[in-house]
């Protein structure tokens, strides 16, 4: 592409201008304020369409600062130029209210149309931010920003393939690593639902191990009781009562002696009546006959006779009432020895239903038991089922799996693609830095972050360890080189505002003179006599445009 | 004599587990099983043989005793029982305390025993699981002791680590009827001699088609089984070719419409198959939530045209990338890696 003719209607400070550039190297002069850097603008802007920024943006963008200072014309502009010698006009409305762009085919008047790319093609497909990071460098910004590492390694590989279409690389990467994130939100929202329903189970199984701990304990217990429990403190019920049997013993005791003592009087008596009676007939014959002996006798014969009969009485009684007495104190013992025995039986039976009744706790304990353990050996086994993943568990770490292969797979091809187009590139970069440095500084290239690394000796050195011209030509050497690049198809301008302020004398002379064998058009915008003067010195042609205020 | 053969009964299995459903579906297996009592009765069938998996798990006791209640209404008829993997006799298990009824009888041991019923001139031979797995092939060679008896094996299994046997290995053997469990799908390996019942009904939404029990009759030692399927629930395999002229929408009332007009007890399991428009992508788990749709598996993709792709961008990293990617050994993760990649380079 060859600029041929430059209208600004009104553009900044600039208005109502016309030039009409040469096809090869163009210096155009001006000094401060005379708006060098509008016209680049102008023709960027030409080129590739300017867009205001929302409103609110603390940022001012370049419609603003271009937005013209004499509101009478338009915001507007034209540019002549030939593709391959066919000639196009392209005119631009920037007023972003009523932002407009008219391509015309000046061979044949047929218009084409912008927005649906066909000055894009006509350019070779270069985009802004590529031209803006290699032939268009900006004054004081000479170095390549950030986004200029994606651009050239999308270019890098596009370019070593050469077909037609273009593939945004680092883009497609970057929307499967959105995909994958995706992915993996919901893959971690269901593992979670999973997990918590995994706590749940094992909470069930934590009671259920306790529940089974208690049923054990109560089985040991129950089991300790049954050997540990003392024998039956409670006296055996018995029907007779032993206080009334007690207290008639006692009295009965007491009136055996009662009829012991009165039989023994009685034995007394009837022996002094027996003695005295005798010896009162021994002494008192009948015979004698006196009365009052007689009537002793009489009175002694009644108290033998009374006496014994007495005696006869009471030890009757206390005979009768000592064989009642041990027939009792059999009966007792009999009663006594049956009372035992039912007692005896009584306790067997009450132990075989102690353990009756203990052996159906223990059974039931057994059972209660043997369910729990076999519920726990189920919930267990529903834990393992429930720790493996899930179906679209599975799905979804398979797609995330996938995605991740497709990202490193993309990453390992663009690296191999653009490993070609990089050594290329560095060749080419290489040169053009030796011709500028005269040879000294031969060997510039390219780290894996697409960082410029300069090779001095065997040292590996970043721009910034240099000094700031060698830095600034380490730019520039890497700018042209990735434009020579970029434009393969179709030359765009080279635009230089102020680029060479650091170049010293012989740096500069060598660069003019590089510049001036390149095929494409050049724009070099200074505010000094230098590098007209290196190129007259040369014999080196250019048109030179003045700019005044 | 007349007989019912089932297998995989699988009480207390939890079906559907995250659909609306699952409730109804935790009771088909009883309910089932409840019907094949039912029919043993009115039909009176002397015997009825349970190939194993009974229980989804280790039976409770109150689970017994509700099928030792359901086998006590069928006094006339033999129940012979054995445990599968899943009710392994554990040294645990209920079955090996639990106080069967009179007409019940219960294999329990890990090697093949048989057990004679009196008055039917049978034989059933058989073994329980005291193991989840079983890697030994059991079922070999299993020598029919002499008697004039109709023999009948009754085994479960058939996989490499439950039991491992092929089908063949009883077709020549000397029992009259070989009743099997262990594989969900009802099948006659040999035709009315070697027979997997099948699962009762469908543990899950793999199990697709009927479901059921076998029904047969001994008579002079020849056999002959019917199948006879429950419809409590079963699962249609459902596949749907998709393209790209059909969207969203009339692919969820061509669903629609096929459930609307299906016998209520059927559920389905939906496989995309296919291709989609790349910008329209089909959405499976709205499919997934339309009722009586028990699984939805997609496996269509945008319609990429990988071949044509690959002739176009042959130099350009579409190319390379599509060339790559089949280069590697295929399987679900690169088949989706060429799709997830291709997508994101076309992707504007």
């Amino acid at each position: 592409m060859k600029i041929t003719e430059i209208q600004i209607k009104n553009f900044g400070k600039l208005h109502n201008i016309n030039v009409r550039p040469l096809p090869g190297l163009n210096v155009i002069y001006g000094e401060n304020e005379t708006g060098k850097s509008t016209m680049q603008q102008f023709i960027t802007g030409m080129l590739f369409g300017m867009e205001k920024q929302p409103e609110g943006t603390e940022q001012r963008d370049s419609y603003q600062q271009y937005e013209p200072w004499n509101g009478s014309s338009p915001y507007a502009g034209g540019l002549k130029f030939t593709v391959g010698d066919k000639p196009f006009f392209l005119e631009r409305n920037f007023e972003h209210k009523e932002k407009s762009a008219k391509l015309v085919d000046e061979m044949n008047g047929e218009e084409l149309s912008v927005e649906h790319g066909d000055l894009e093609m006509l350019m070779g497909g270069m985009k802004k931010t590529a031209y803006e990071n290699t032939y268009c460098i900006q004054q004081a910004e000479i170095e390549t920003k950030k986004e200029f590492v994606d651009v050239l390694q999308n270019y890098f590989v596009n370019a070593s393939s050469g077909g037609d279409a273009e593939f945004d690389v680092p883009g497609a990467q970057k929307r499967l690593l959105e995909k994958k994130t995706n992915a993996t939100s919901r893959y971690e929202e269901k593992k979670s639902a999973r997990n918590e329903a995994v706590e749940k189970l094992y909470l069930e199984e934590e009671l259920l191990k306790k529940d089974i701990e208690q049923l054990q304990k109560q089985q040991k217990d129950s089991h300790n009781n049954i050997f540990n429990q003392s024998p039956n403190a409670i006296p055996p019920e018995r029907d007779t009562n032993q206080m009334a049997e007690y207290l008639r013993d006692i009295r009965q005791k007491k009136k055996q002696q009662t009829y012991m003592m009165r039989c023994g009087i009685s034995l007394l008596i009837t022996l002094l009546g027996l003695g005295l009676g005798i010896i009162n007939a021994i002494y008192h014959p009948l015979q004698e006959g006196e009365p009052g002996w007689m009537a002793l006798e009489l009175f002694l014969l009644f108290a033998f006779l009374g006496g014994a009969g007495s005696v006869c009485h009471w030890f009757h009684k206390h005979r009768r009432l000592k064989l009642l007495r041990r027939r009792q104190q059999e009966e007792a013992k009999e009663i006594n020895l049956s009372v035992s025995k039912d007692v005896e039986r009584q306790k067997m039976q009450e132990k075989q239903e102690k353990q009756a009744k203990h052996e159906a706790v223990e059974a039931l304990l057994q059972e209660q038991l043997a369910e729990k353990q076999t519920a726990l050996i189920n919930l267990q086994d529903e834990i393992t089922e429930t720790l493996k993943p899930t179906d679209s568990e599975q799905e979804l770490e398979k797609q995330i799996q996938a995605y991740e292969l497709a990202n490193h797979t993309l990453q390992a091809l663009s690296q191999n693609a653009y490993e070609d187009t990089r050594s290329q590139l560095e060749q080419e970069m290489s040169q053009i830095l030796a011709e500028i440095t005269h040879g000294k500084y031969d060997k510039i290239g390219l780290d894996e972050q697409m960082n410029l690394m300069v090779e001095q000796g065997a040292q590996s050195l970043p721009p910034w360890q240099l000094s700031q011209g060698v830095m600034e030509q380490m730019y520039v050497a890497l700018r042209m080189g990735a434009g020579g690049i970029f434009t393969q198809e179709e030359s765009l301008p080279i635009i230089l505002d102020e680029v060479f302020a650091s170049f010293d004398e012989k740096r500069l002379e060598a660069t003019l003179q590089w510049l001036s064998k390149q095929n494409g058009q050049i724009f070099l915008f200074t505010c000094r006599h230098r590098e007209m003067e290196i190129l007259d010195r040369n014999n080196i042609p250019y048109g030179k445009i003045m700019l005044s205020r | 004599m007349k007989f019912i053969h089932i297998a995989d009964i699988h009480l207390g299995a939890k079906p559907d587990k995250e659909k609306p459903w699952r409730k109804e579906r935790e009771r088909h297996n009883w309910r089932a099983l409840s019907e094949v009592i039912r029919t043993a009765k009115a039909e009176q069938v002397q015997l009825l043989l349970i190939a194993g998996d009974l229980f989804h798990r280790q039976p409770l006791i109150q689970e017994l005793r509700e099928i030792d209640y359901q086998f006590s209404r069928i006094p006339q008829t033999r129940v012979v029982v054995i445990a599968g993997e899943h009710d392994y006799l554990s040294p645990h298990s209920g079955y090996l305390t639990f106080p069967w009824g009179e007409n019940v009888h219960f294999l329990t041991k890990e090697k093949i025993d048989y057990v004679e019923l009196e008055g039917l001139e049978t034989r059933v031979y058989g073994l329980s699981y005291c193991h989840k797995n079983i890697d030994a092939p059991l079922y070999h060679d299993i020598e029919v002791k002499d008697g004039n008896f109709c023999n009948i094996l009754l085994a479960h299994g058939g996989d490499e680590q439950h039991i491992p046997f092929e089908s063949n290995d009883f077709a020549d053997s000397a029992f009259d009827y070989v009743a099997l469990g262990h594989i969900h799908k009802p099948m006659e390996i040999v035709k009315n001699k070697v027979v997997m019942a099948g699962a009762l009904q469908p543990i899950d939404c793999n199990d697709t088609g009927e479901h059921g029990y076998f029904m047969g009759e001994i008579k002079d030692r020849e056999c002959q089984v019917q199948f006879v399927p429950l419809r409590y629930c079963e699962y249609v395999p459902l596949n749907l070719k998709v393209s790209r002229e059909i969207s969203q929408s009339a692919l969820e009332e061509f669903v629609a419409s096929r459930i609307r007009v299906a016998p209520e007890h059927q559920k389905f399991r939906i496989v995309l198959n296919g291709f989609c428009d790349r910008t329209a992508p089909v959405d499976p788990e709205k499919i997934m939530s339309m009722d009586r749709v028990a699984r939805v598996i997609n496996r269509c993709h945008a319609d990429y045209d990988f071949e044509k792709l690959k002739l176009q961008y042959e130099k350009q990293i579409l190319g390379q990338y599509i060339q790559k990617l089949e280069e590697m050994t295929q399987d679900e993760i690169t088949k989706k890696a060429l799709y997830y990649g291709v997508e994101a380079l076309m992707e504007e």
